[in-house]
């Protein structure tokens, strides 16, 4: 599916953290994850400046670890605000689509 | 950073030389990249462009990430290098000169106004 882009970057952030959620990854392959689910126009600049916010606003965790290839990687993880906001951002998530199906049902 | 270096930048000369012995070793659409990540970039600095060097470290070390992966540039950054650069720069808060260039006459159109009894 095209174009998909600009529908998605509010939704990415949330989707970032869910895939940190549930273990901790690195950028390549939190990009690799979206890629996969379809979502194939999200690059690894996308996801690294997501990840920059969500380091600044203080809802992960980075951590260095060395690779065998090259330099090393930062491996990225939820802490405690990371997963309150998570949780929010299902919360929103649910209100919105919810919302958006009701739209689409009455117009039938 | 002592005193010498705060007024010659002699620590920013330092930084900007290793970086760029970091991007020799770098694929050449890597490197062509970051010239053109430098370019978007560089309207955002402060005086000293020292606003900069920690967001451009944090780039060149994604670039060394994924050129280790052997992924093209392409991959990495899409086709909108410029929209990567200004989401860096919105992120840090960076702000660039043309900022303070309206804040100072905002200040003084309303200082000016002001005198004239308004």
């Amino acid at each position: 599916m095209d174009d998909l882009t600009e529908m998605l970057k509010g939704t990415l952030e949330g989707c970032v953290l869910e895939i940190i959620g549930s273990e901790e990854a690195y950028g390549y392959a939190i990009t690799r994850r979206l890629n996969e689910l379809g979502f194939a126009d999200v690059t690894e600049g996308t996801i690294y400046t997501i990840l920059v916010r969500l380091e600044k606003n203080g809802l992960v965790q980075a951590t260095k670890r060395p690779s065998r290839q090259g330099p090393p990687r930062k491996f990225y993880a939820l802490n405690e605000a990371g997963r309150e906001e998570l949780a929010k951002f299902w919360a929103k998530w649910e209100y919105l689509s919810s919302r958006i199906d009701n739209l689409k049902e009455s117009g039938r | 950073m002592n005193f010498w270096e705060t007024v010659t930048g002699s620590d920013l000369t330092k930084e900007w030389k290793a970086f760029e012995a970091r991007v020799e070793a770098l694929p050449a659409d890597y490197r062509e990249a970051w010239e053109q990540i430098k370019v978007s970039v560089f309207p955002h600095s402060d005086f000293t462009g020292r606003n900069l060097t920690p967001i451009l470290d944090g780039v060149l070390g994604l670039l060394e990430e994924t050129a280790a992966d052997g992924l093209s540039i392409h991959e990495v950054l899409g086709d909108d290098i410029d929209g990567f650069c200004a989401a860096l720069t919105g992120e840090e808060g960076a702000r660039s000169y043309r900022d303070r260039w309206r804040e100072q006459l905002n200040r003084n159109v309303a200082k000016k106004l002001g005198q004239l009894g308004g």
